[in-house]
């Protein structure tokens, strides 16, 4: 206890107010740091199955010989049915999975996303195991157009032809869902969401025929045309919406059985050469991570993730020797492995950051570096706290000036700043020598006198109402470009764009000229400190909370905001425009704007996309860009722009 | 109409429409709170009072399917209302009536400056202190209060009790103290334990405002024996009711015994799941004799200020009560703003707020990895219910030491503004 109030009296101190910035900063540095050597050996692992029910490879593969021809011929009929209107195509494919004597539906849905209309049909057939009792299904996917929108010709047909021939099995113990989406994204989430009866029904027709809880979810994707192409490697697509990734197992068993058993090479996040130097690592766990950040939806599997069914989609990539049969083969094998399942898959890592197909960083090797960034607006949010609860006005030196009354010692409040942790300090109120005189109060420390002003001492109340009411302000004013972009027409979405960051960048210009113009009581400098300090706090919450949710989204959303937490209100001019020049560079339009020219995206195709991922895929990434970086943005600049005024 | 009274109508105009607003504008958040273990625990759920009503309006016992333990007068009560799947108007009404009384009761406690100003005790910072109004918009526009009401959970209804109670008490009104105490004992159990220091606040006010101190024995004997009197109605009234004494089982049985372990913000569920089967008697004797037992040291030892103990009281069943929820947090966190003229003794202010803050943005993301993500596990929930104890406890324990600082520079002014030492 005594130790806890001399600690107490130490933050009177006023150095203790000039480390927090410093340790700011050194929670960001070692937070970046943290990140840049993960992917060496020493912090990173080779993957591994845990789950042993799995048996990666360990069963073999009888897809072969005629089964090549039943999907020859089946890649034509497909390649026959691309000019066909979406009612007859599903109808022809519905009639090719009734004749493996499967139960088949078709599903309808029509969503309208920013003045657009996304509408297609799933069909999709049910295999009952002979050895199960409809309590489990695992899925195999085939969408009709994969990202890249081109039709998924070999892919469908190998869905066809697998479907036949895995009906002649008897040894499956989990149905096995065979589904054809309409397209990669709309239309397996729609098909997931009516699984799960969690779909509205405007736009989504319900399924009319369900098998039991989904076990795990593969989807394939090999654009090739009716006359075959030969690939190089597997590229294994594996992130979910919002950033959720399926056990780590599935991704293994699906790169130990592609390598493993049938030697095909696989890569992830599109390094289709990867050499296993630290720089290529590095650029995986990177490319892992804006994928993973952003939180859409990168293939057929990812709207499988968020209802925790485990879910990855195999894409061809590459000019090689591999054939549609070892494709077949390695999709056969890993449905044999889930087969084997006897529980859900949770033995291995939910969270972990890939550095090539084999390596990985767990949670508890990355999650510090989030956290350490996320701290470092906290400590910044103690410190103003600390220092809104100071005088303002300067202390006048009690020892100079007025000649008539001295004071009895010299010392100054230095002395106090010496007090060891394990030491008293005793206080004893003395009257002013002189009502001229600035009030005094006596100080003693281990039997040493000091007289100190009393200002020194005294902790100004703080008026929280004001800034706590403007803090929630600028939160709830996130709701309207959240609003606006969410369901503004799609072909304006650009203007509305521009429009956006030129008015975000002058708004607190704006909102500080205001303020000063008609009510410069409402932002004292106590007030602004206030302000910043709040929505630091905030900040720093919703980052660390972020972090468990999505590492990736909080630590991208964090170094784009480590500034805020250094900037100032500064009665230099200069360094005013410094600081308001560097927030406008970061504001989350602007950064969003920059990074798509990096990234070589397309703003009106990535607005389009994050509508689209709003109101369909259920995406969370608009959410804390409006709701959380902006308002953090907003306050920081307004508490930075109130200094051009003064 | 005054100044005040125009400002109250305001306050309470403004907190009546956010609830009906949030209640029509977002017609699934009831649905999405009350399914909230944070919001919602097995002795409070609105869901499962559904049940009750549901049981009882077709004539069997309520008790029956295991689901429904709270008090059986609340069936009656809320058979009344509509069906609030087809009609929830009248349902949401009620609930933002209680609010909103709760609120006027806080006002009333906040009103007879028995925070600050006892019989025996005055604090030498009583100027320092917030507006009635103040202290009520505190308790209606705090998120956890707008949470419970939204989410229809019948906390909300004990809340309003024990403020009655509280309010009564402090403006020493007998018999409607008595009953308030006995209405919300018989529906949450642990707010017994607030009789004791409510009835010392009845005492000092019926002093003060009689000019001439009661005989103390005869004063306790007669509100007792009121306060079982009381309680024996409503529990004979109860039995007469569902036509046997089962409920006692079910409802008081299953908050002193702790079967249903579902999830909560509190410290029980999760050790007694660890816990072998063993030693869980012995340890539901711990736990519950722990809670209680603040209740006698904090009365003997801050007998001059009854009022700030039954305050800690409400605080320690925010943490030490088998199925806490928010809605008791947000009791504790509205009546400390009554303590204004301790805020200046007090040291964690920042440290409590933020970890209560970050907690309650926590929880629920860890909670969300542990049930619908299935990527966390209960730990994750556990670790973070532990830390909000921790903010509530930090508040609870900080508040104390104001208390009795503030009383030590009565007692002691030649102590004023000195460190505290241990020794």
């Amino acid at each position: 206890m005594a130790l806890i109030s001399s600690i107490l009296a130490l933050r009177r101190d006023k150095r203790i107010l000039k480390i927090p910035p410093y340790l700011s900063a050194l929670c960001v540095i070692v937070g970046i740091a943290w990140l840049l050597v993960l992917p060496l050996n020493e912090y990173s692992r080779g993957t591994y199955v845990s789950e042993n029910a799995l048996l990666p490879g360990q069963v073999h593969t009888y897809f072969t010989g005629s089964e090549h021809n039943v999907f020859r011929a089946y890649r034509h009929e497909v390649h026959g049915l691309i000019d066909k209107p979406v009612a007859e195509r599903s109808q022809r494919l519905e009639t090719i999975f009734r004749e493996q004597n499967l139960k088949v539906a078709t599903q309808h849905y029509n969503y309208t996303v920013s003045n657009r209309t996304i509408a297609n049909e799933n069909v999709y057939a049910i295999l009952q195991g002979p050895r199960a009792d409809a309590t489990e299904a695992i899925v195999l996917i085939a969408a009709w157009k994969n990202m890249a929108d081109e039709v998924n010709n070999s892919g469908v047909a190998l869905v066809l032809t697998l479907a036949r021939y895995f009906k002649r099995w008897s040894l499956w113990s989990k149905d096995i869902i065979f589904l054809i989406p309409g397209d990669s994204t709309s239309g397996s989430q729609a098909w997931v969401d009516a699984y799960h009866d969690g779909h509205d029904q405007r736009y989504v027709e319900s399924l009319n025929i369900k098998s039991g809880a989904l076990q795990g979810a593969v989807a394939v994707d090999y654009p090739a045309g009716p006359w075959g192409q030969r690939y190089d490697k597997l590229h294994v697509v594996y992130d979910g919406v919002n950033g959720q990734l399926p056990n780590l197992d599935l991704f293994n068993t699906a790169v130990q059985i592609a390598s493993g058993q049938m030697g095909i090479g696989s890569v992830i996040q599109r390094m289709w050469h990867h050499d296993n130097s630290y720089k290529d690592r590095l650029q995986t766990m990177l490319r892992g991570m804006i994928s993973q950040g952003l939180g859409h939806a990168t293939g057929p599997h990812s709207s499988f993730i968020p209802y925790h069914v485990d879910a990855v989609t195999l894409q061809t990539v590459g000019d090689g020797w591999h054939d549609e049969m070892s494709l077949g083969k390695t999709v056969e094998s890993l449905f044999r492995s889930l087969n084997n399942l006897l529980e859900h898959l949770h033995q291995s890592f939910f969270f972990y950051l890939l550095l090539q197909s084999n390596r990985f960083v767990s949670i508890g090797t990355y999650l510090p570096s989030a956290m350490l960034i996320a701290i470092n607006f906290s400590i910044a949010a103690m410190a103003l706290w600390v220092k809104s609860g100071r005088r303002t006005e300067p202390i006048a030196n009690p020892a100079s000036t007025q000649p008539k009354s001295k004071p009895a010692s010299s010392a100054d409040k230095e002395d106090k700043g010496d007090t060891k942790p394990t030491h008293d300090i005793k206080h004893a109120k003395e009257k002013a020598p002189a009502p001229q005189q600035p009030a005094t109060e006596l100080l003693e420390i281990d039997g040493a006198l000091a007289i100190v002003p009393v200002a020194s001492t005294t902790v100004t109340e703080r008026a929280l109402l004001i800034p706590a009411l403007l803090v929630i302000s600028a939160h709830a004013l996130g709701l309207v470009p959240l609003y606006l972009f969410n369901n503004w027409d799609a072909d304006h979405l650009p203007g509305l764009f521009i429009t956006t960051a030129n008015i975000i960048t002058l708004f607190p210009i704006a909102v500080a000229f205001l303020f000063n113009y008609t009510s410069p009581h409402i932002l004292t400098l106590q007030a602004l400190t206030l302000i910043q300090c709040f929505s630091l706090l905030l900040l720093g919450m919703f980052l660390a909370a972020l972090a468990t949710l999505n590492f990736s989204l909080s630590v991208l959303i964090g170094v784009a905001c480590v500034p805020l937490s250094f900037v100032r209100r500064s009665t230099n001019m200069g360094i005013n425009a410094v600081q308001l020049g560097m927030l406008a560079l970061l504001n989350p339009c602007m950064v969003v704007q920059i990074g798509t020219k990096l990234l070589g995206g397309n703003l009106a195709e990535i607005l389009v996309t994050a509508a689209q991922g709003w109101h369909i895929w259920g995406l969370w990434t608009q959410v804390v860009v409006w709701l959380v970086w902006f308002p953090a943005w907003i306050a920081c600049s307004v508490v930075v722009a109130s200094g051009i005024f003064d | 109409m005054t100044i005040d009274t125009q400002q109250k109508l305001l306050l309470f105009g403004a907190a009546a429409a956010v609830r009906l607003l949030l209640f029509t504008v977002f017609p699934a958040l009831p649905e999405l709170l009350a399914g909230r273990v944070e919001v919602s625990t097995p002795v409070t759920s609105f869901k499962r009072l559904q049940e009750g009503v549901f049981l009882y309006t077709h004539n069997v016992s309520p008790y029956d399917g295991g689901v429904y333990h709270q008090a059986p007068l609340l069936l009656p009560l809320f058979s009344l209302l509509p069906n609030p799947a087809y009609a929830p108007l009248a349902t949401n009404l009620f609930y933002t009536a209680v609010d909103l009384l709760s609120a006027n009761a806080l006002a009333h406690v906040a009103d007879s400056g028995f925070a600050s100003v006892t019989r025996l005790f005055a604090s030498p910072r009583k100027e320092l202190r917030w507006s009635s109004a103040a202290i009520a918009a505190g308790f209606l526009f705090n998120p956890f209060t707008v949470a419970t009401c939204i989410a229809r959970s019948t906390s909300a209804l004990t809340n309003l009790f024990v403020l009655t109670a509280m309010a009564k008490a402090s403006h020493g009104a007998s018999i409607t103290f008595v009953l308030a105490a006995a209405f919300a004992s018989y529906l949450a159990m642990h707010p017994i334990l607030l009789f004791p220091p409510l009835l010392l606040l009845l005492y000092d006010a019926r002093t003060l405002k009689t000019k001439t101190a009661p005989d103390v024995s005869s004063f306790v004997i007669t509100h007792s024996l009121g306060f079982a009197a009381a309680i024996a109605a409503l529990l004979s009234a109860s039995a007469a009711l569902t036509g046997s004494w089962d409920f006692l089982a079910a409802t008081y049985g299953v908050r002193l015994l702790l079967p249903d372990l579902t999830p909560n913000v509190g410290l029980w569920w999760y050790f007694f799941i660890e816990m072998f089967d063993s030693f869980r008697e012995f340890f539901l004797g711990v736990f519950w004799l722990h809670a209680a037992s603040y209740m006698p040291g904090l009365t003997i030892r801050l007998n001059k200020q009854p009022l700030f103990v039954a305050c800690t009281l409400t605080g320690v069943f925010a943490i030490f009560t088998p199925y806490p929820s928010i809605a008791d947090a947000a009791l504790y966190l509205s009546l400390v703003p009554m303590f204004r003229h301790l805020f200046p003794l007090m040291r964690y202010t920042f440290l409590a707020s933020a970890s209560i803050l970050y907690t309650s943005f926590l929880g629920p993301a860890f909670y969300h990895l542990w049930v619908y993500a299935g990527s966390g596990n209960a730990n994750f929930f556990y670790a973070i219910t532990l830390v909000w104890s921790l903010g509530l406890s930090i508040i609870l324990g900080d508040s104390l030491y104001a208390a009795l600082r503030d009383e030590l520079d009565v007692e002691r002014p030649e102590l004023q503004g000195k460190e505290v030492r241990r020794i």
